[in-house]
């Protein structure tokens, strides 16, 4: 993933796709991917898909759960069992 | 203070999830560390506490049970308590506890513990973008943009399981990056990389699966996105 080419085929910037959204790619390669998916009229359906099934995925967090206070008490109830001084 | 692996603040097992003496190693069960004293304890309501709706959620993704995330965050938080001295000062304390979470986790989930990585990256996201293909095809991608997909997949990854679960969870629920989840899972990157998209493949192929329940997919092209009412 650290090689630097101003052209990659298709097969290559499907296989770092994922990679490419996750932003886990070097500038290089992400620049690689990028220019490629500019071109390629095969392989930018398949980026704003994932890009789609990202957001939805990221949407199924359940960031409204809270811990209920009575699991909050037991908590602390077991860690002053455990020696918590504060 | 602190002791342990020091640089990434983790428990020193966690490198070795899923062995019985990484378990042991990371927590003797009836003793508590010599070196608490009353400054470290309220550094660790301080740092490590205020984390528990995080911790909490985590196990309740990974459980999908309310009473078992509840057993899970009590034992995270008396384990990471436990642990304390060995966490470095500094560092990420949501990461390591969400660690210490999954280790319990898995400690309740024995048998899922079984698994080999044999799959390549590359090849689950060829894999992926393949079904895709397919998707266009036979018209089951209309899903994406006809329906509110977040309760299929919570669904889907209900049923979504391990290893593939966590590592979906940590880098698309909780925004973790490759790297910080290698270090909670105590993988290597390339194996968090295959398991993220194994676990997102099969998430596609359950929605694949939600798609042609919902009657979302027709056997000619020109029929594409009549839902079967």
């Amino acid at each position: 993933m650290t090689d630097c080419n101003d052209e990659i085929d298709c097969r290559t910037a499907v296989q770092k796709l994922w990679d490419y959204l996750d932003d886990e790619l070097t500038p290089e390669r992400m620049g690689d991917v990028r220019r490629h998916l500019e071109r390629c009229g095969s392989c930018l359906p398949h980026h704003d898909y994932a890009r789609v099934f990202l957001a939805a995925l990221s949407s199924a967090k359940e960031s409204e759960a809270r811990a209920p206070e009575t699991l909050r008490r037991r908590v602390m109830e077991t860690l002053r069992a455990a020696g918590l001084n504060t | 203070m602190p002791g342990g692996d020091g640089a990434l603040g983790r428990p020193p097992s966690d490198a070795d999830v899923g062995t019985k003496e990484a378990s042991e190693r990371l927590v003797p069960e009836t003793s508590v560390s010599p070196s608490t004293t009353r400054e470290e304890d309220v550094r660790f309501e301080s740092e490590a506490l205020p984390f528990i709706d995080d911790v909490y959620r985590f196990a309740l993704s990974l459980t999908r049970d309310a009473s078992d995330a509840d057993d899970i965050v009590q034992e995270t938080f008396l384990r990471a308590y436990r642990s304390w001295h060995t966490f470095q000062p500094g560092s990420d304390a949501r990461r390591w506890l969400f660690t210490i979470t999954r280790n319990v986790f898995l400690r309740s989930r024995e048998r899922e513990r079984r698994h080999v990585d044999i799959e390549d990256g590359d090849v689950e996201a060829l894999t992926t973008f393949a079904t895709h293909g397919q998707m266009v095809r036979d018209g089951s991608d209309q899903i994406l943009s006809r329906i509110d997909l977040a309760p299929a997949l919570r669904r889907a990854l209900d049923e979504l399981d391990e290893p593939f679960k966590s590592a979906v969870l940590l880098v698309d629920l909780e925004d973790q990056s490759y790297e910080a989840a290698a270090q909670i899972l105590g993988v290597p990157i390339g194996t968090v990389r295959s398991r993220l998209f194994r676990g997102r493949r099969i998430l596609q192929d359950k929605l694949i699966t939600y798609a042609r329940d919902a009657g979302f997919t027709t056997a000619q092209r020109g029929q594409r996105g009549t839902k079967d009412d």
